[in-house]
């Protein structure tokens, strides 16, 4: 028995030192493995597997969908990913923490146009919170505490002469937030699509975009990769996942369908929500203001490097 | 003493070995770790983290001990009672509290002490039930009728026959309850929580604070050493007359 199982241990062990990494199909493809989260954010990635973008520059994608950056950095920094989708706060922290991350290409922004943005702060209607202002001294849901939600927020409330460090953030999964609301258990929640297109059709009413508010093509999440990989491999997939992006901002239409092939989404939600924006480049200063917001918030233990983290 | 304290040292001593020096960033050396403990639990965490969570706990796993024992009596004394209550014992039983948890948030709010309270309430509840039951139908009749034979009121026979004779198995329920709270506690905290000893331990995660992280697991090991220590004592205290504890 116990033979068995040291046996056993040893197996995994080994299976654990030299199961990753990228691999080679039968017709020449580089077989990757890329940690997603299964939000409107990386449409584009599928959209360019299903259009072949990934094997014109001879990659396999297999997607794996993670609830969050903070599941997805573990996986790409132990090879489990060769490359995964974070939020680039998130990024910011791992890389401030000494972890190897890189960005590779830039992954979603914002559309910089304030109410016709993919995330937002919104209050119930009948809710006395009109501006930003007011959102001090209230209760804030967002999907995680301490992060670019909370940090983006924060600036905006001080942007509109509100004091930010009096706002109470609660954590609550996007899914929870306009329940939350309308039982009145938090006076405010930050949403993304499409939960702002299910929460403002329930008549929740949108008080400010926290993205545009902060810079107007705030680069809000990236796609990254550890230090550990193949730099062909690297231009390969920026090509690729570039090409996805252009590809998806040029058929809007295309990229809303894309989204039912991976999310259970309401075809009138599908329909109506805000799509955001997918450059090609990354707006270096828009990620710097984000390391400054996330320092001055005590999140950062020092200024980071941007030139370390971003391509 | 020495015999209790001998594998945590050797546990430790072979962590101490085995990470020192290790560069992986998710496994920092434990040197490291303990190097961040004082700093990473001051005053204000204890204050706003550690208590408030400990005294979630304390109130669910109370209302969980009253309920338990005040059901479980009722329960295993009526063999009509329990015809009618077990399939639904069973069925509600067989329910992982931390499914019920956004469901609990619905009727009890979502943010706030109750739905967490609710939530480790629920979850310690059944041992105590279940235990409490069964011991209480495993008093030998003879004892209750000898009991009543001498004019013992209602109230002394629950007292002295039925509350003593279930005794060892309500303890028993109860100290699994104290450790299911534990893990309860914890994951009460990952959904609408602000502040939390687990919630502080998912937010360091979250923000690659890897030595921070493991002093939190190792704070919540330790609580759970301090909390069966504490149940051993009441347990000794609360059964003196008993000649073989």
């Amino acid at each position: 028995m116990i033979r068995r199982l040291v046996l056993a241990v040893a197996v995994m062990l080994t299976a654990a030192a030299c199961g990753s990494g990228p691999s080679v199909t039968e017709d020449g493809l580089t077989k990757i493995t890329v940690g997603v989260i299964p939000i409107v954010d990386v449409a584009p990635v599928y959209l360019g597997v299903q259009k072949g973008f990934f094997a014109e520059q001879r990659l396999e994608l297999e997607l794996q969908t993670a609830q969050g950056g903070a599941a997805i950095v573990p996986g790409v920094v132990s090879g489990q990913f060769q490359f995964g989708f974070s939020n680039t706060t998130s990024l910011l922290l791992a890389s401030a923490q000494g972890l190897p991350v890189k960005a590779v290409a830039s992954g979603v922004a914002s559309t910089g146009e304030p109410g016709k943005d993919f995330g937002a702060v919104v209050v119930a209607a009948d809710s006395p919170i009109k501006t930003a202002r007011d959102l001090a001294g209230k209760k804030v849901a967002v999907n995680t505490l301490r992060n670019i939600n909370t940090t983006t927020v924060g600036n905006v409330v001080a942007a509109d002469g509100g004091d930010p460090s009096a706002i109470t953030y609660v954590e609550l999964p996007f899914p929870d937030i306009a329940p939350a609301i309308a039982r009145g258990d938090v006076d405010a929640g930050q949403l993304v699509e499409p939960f702002l297109t299910i929460a403002t059709g329930q008549g929740d009413r949108q008080v400010v975009s926290n993205y545009a508010g902060t810079a107007p093509g705030l680069t809000v999440g990236l796609y990254f990769t550890g230090s550990q990989q193949d730099q062909a491999v690297v231009r390969a997939f920026t090509t690729a996942i570039t090409r996805s992006m252009e590809y998806a901002s040029a058929h809007p239409d295309e990229a809303r369908a894309a989204l039912s092939t991976y999310t259970k989404i309401d075809p009138a939600v599908q329909a109506a929500l805000v799509l955001p924006k997918w450059p090609s480049t990354v707006d270096r200063a828009s990620v710097q203001r984000l390391a400054d917001l996330a320092q001055k918030d005590g999140l950062l233990p020092r200024a980071p490097d941007l030139n370390v983290l971003l391509p | 003493m020495i015999r209790r304290l001998g594998l945590p040292a050797v546990l430790i001593g072979v962590w101490w070995l085995l990470s020192a020096g290790s560069t992986s960033f998710f496994w920092p050396p434990l040197s490291v770790i303990a190097r961040t403990f004082p700093a990473t639990w001051t005053l204000d965490p204890i204050l706003h983290d550690v208590l408030p969570s400990l005294a979630r706990l304390a109130l669910g796993y109370t209302i969980a001990l009253l309920a338990g024992v005040t059901l479980g009596v009722a329960i295993g004394s009526s063999a009509t009672l329990r015809a009618c209550c077990e399939p639904a014992l069973e069925f509600f039983r067989a329910i992982p509290p931390p499914v019920l948890i956004p469901v609990i948030a619905l009727f009890a709010g979502y943010t706030g002490w109750t739905s967490k309270i609710i939530t480790i309430a629920l979850g310690c509840l059944w041992p105590i039930l279940l235990n409490t039951v069964d011991g209480v139908r495993a008093v030998d009749e003879v004892l209750r009728d000898t009991a009543r034979s001498y004019r013992f009121g209602r109230l002394a026979v629950l007292r002295h026959v039925v509350l003593r004779g279930a005794a060892p198995r309500i303890v028993t329920g109860a100290r699994q309850a104290l450790s299911l709270g534990v893990i309860l506690m914890v994951i009460s905290e990952m959904f609408g929580a602000d502040r939390g000893l687990g919630a502080a331990v998912v937010q360091f995660q979250r923000g690659f604070a890897i030595p921070q992280m493991w002093t939190g697991i190792i704070l919540l090991g330790l609580l759970g050493v301090a909390l069966s220590a504490l149940f051993h004592l009441a347990e000794r205290r609360l059964f003196a007359w008993r000649s073989d504890s």
